[in-house]
């Protein structure tokens, strides 16, 4: 394998890598899931603050 | 309290509780349809429906829980030693604001002889122990925060000033409760429950605070133990259904000092029918550590 080649593999690894931990790390899946359902099948977002 | 009624709700995990660190974000989630349901302020929520923002409030979140907090070491013995000093509140649109204004009517004081600031409230805490503040109002558990620290004192607790106090309010907004009134009706009900649930006494309270403060308010137990314990009755979970009295009386002193511009019936921004729902709820049958509830 080219140097270039090997370049291009190590680009698409790291590329690939960091895209994965982003999404898992990042990206709050219920939410995104949730906000594509029908209206009448979405969870409800219930909003609180730390107060008793 | 939403994540629980969820996990255990038989219709499956319906809610998704998010926190947030203010009222003015809470709001804003709520007019833009990011969040369906709130707890917020009392005062803020009525003067939201007074603008048209199309919610309601069904149901309270708890009763009591609001204090006036010094410094343990400072100046401020009595609240008229509050004259010329600042003093922090979560909002003009608060109960804790409200609170103020009831107990400077109480000393014959004037409004001008305060300066409130408002600031998000877990920043009270801090603010007070480095003296950016001479005090605050608010919800638990800043007071406890501050008490548990050392360097605060409560000054007094709401119901000195104000015997049926109530703070936090769940609001929904408006097209829920018209296309899906039957999930806000578990929601409300599994309030009420968990409110009769923490009035069965001292270890339910130690158990919600252990994991409430860990895995929901991200605070340390002990400081939710100190809030709901220290005395038990603190901050009350009963009776939660919304009553005309209380709220008139949140109302006229909103138009009393200035945070409403006209007036507004109880019937226009409470809807009772979730309460009245929930009446004959009884409390969860859950043992601390159990991995079942019913």
């Amino acid at each position: 394998m080219s140097d270039g080649k090997r370049i291009l593999m190590g680009i698409l690894l790291w590329t690939g890598v960091i895209t994965l931990a982003h999404s898992a790390l990042n990206l709050n899946w219920s939410v995104l899931l949730n906000d594509r359902l029908p209206e009448d099948k979405r969870k409800i977002y219930v909003a609180y603050i730390p107060v008793t | 309290m939403t994540d629980y009624i969820s996990a255990f709700s038989q219709s499956g995990n319906l809610f998704i509780p998010r926190m947030f660190q203010g009222f003015p974000e809470i709001k804003e989630a709520l007019i833009s349809n990011k969040m369906q349901a709130a707890f917020m302020v009392a005062p803020m929520a009525i003067a939201l429906r007074a603008q048209g923002v199309p919610i309601r409030i069904v149901y309270l979140g708890h009763r009591y829980g609001s204090a006036v907090v010094v410094r343990k070491d400072g100046p401020v013995k009595t609240f008229p030693d509050l004259r010329g000093r600042v003093i922090a509140i979560p909002s003009r649109f608060s109960d804790e604001r409200l609170i103020v204004f009831r107990a400077l009517k109480y000393f014959n004081m004037k409004p001008s002889e305060l300066k409130m600031v408002e600031m998000a409230p877990p920043d009270v805490a801090g603010a007070l122990a480095a003296s950016a503040i001479d005090a605050f109002s608010m919800g638990e558990p800043y007071p406890s925060q501050a008490e548990m620290a050392g360097f605060g004192r409560v000054l007094f607790h709401a119901r000195q000033f104000w015997p049926d106090y109530i703070s936090c309010v769940l609001v929904v907004r408006q097209d829920l409760i018209d296309k899906r009134p039957e999930t806000v009706q578990l929601l409300v009900d599994g309030i009420a429950r968990s409110g009769l649930w923490l009035e069965r006494g001292r270890p339910y309270r130690e158990h919600a605070a252990d994991f409430v403060g860990r895995y929901y308010f991200r605070q340390n137990p002990a400081l939710l133990r100190w809030a709901l314990t220290n005395p038990i009755d603190r901050v009350m979970y009963t009776p939660l259904a919304p009553r005309k009295d209380d709220f008139n009386l949140i109302r006229d002193l909103m138009l009393e000092t200035g945070v409403l511009d006209h007036n507004i019936e109880f019937e226009e921004y409470i809807d009772t029918t979730f309460a009245d729902g929930a009446k004959y709820k009884t409390a969860w049958n859950y043992e601390p550590g159990s991995q079942r509830a019913e």
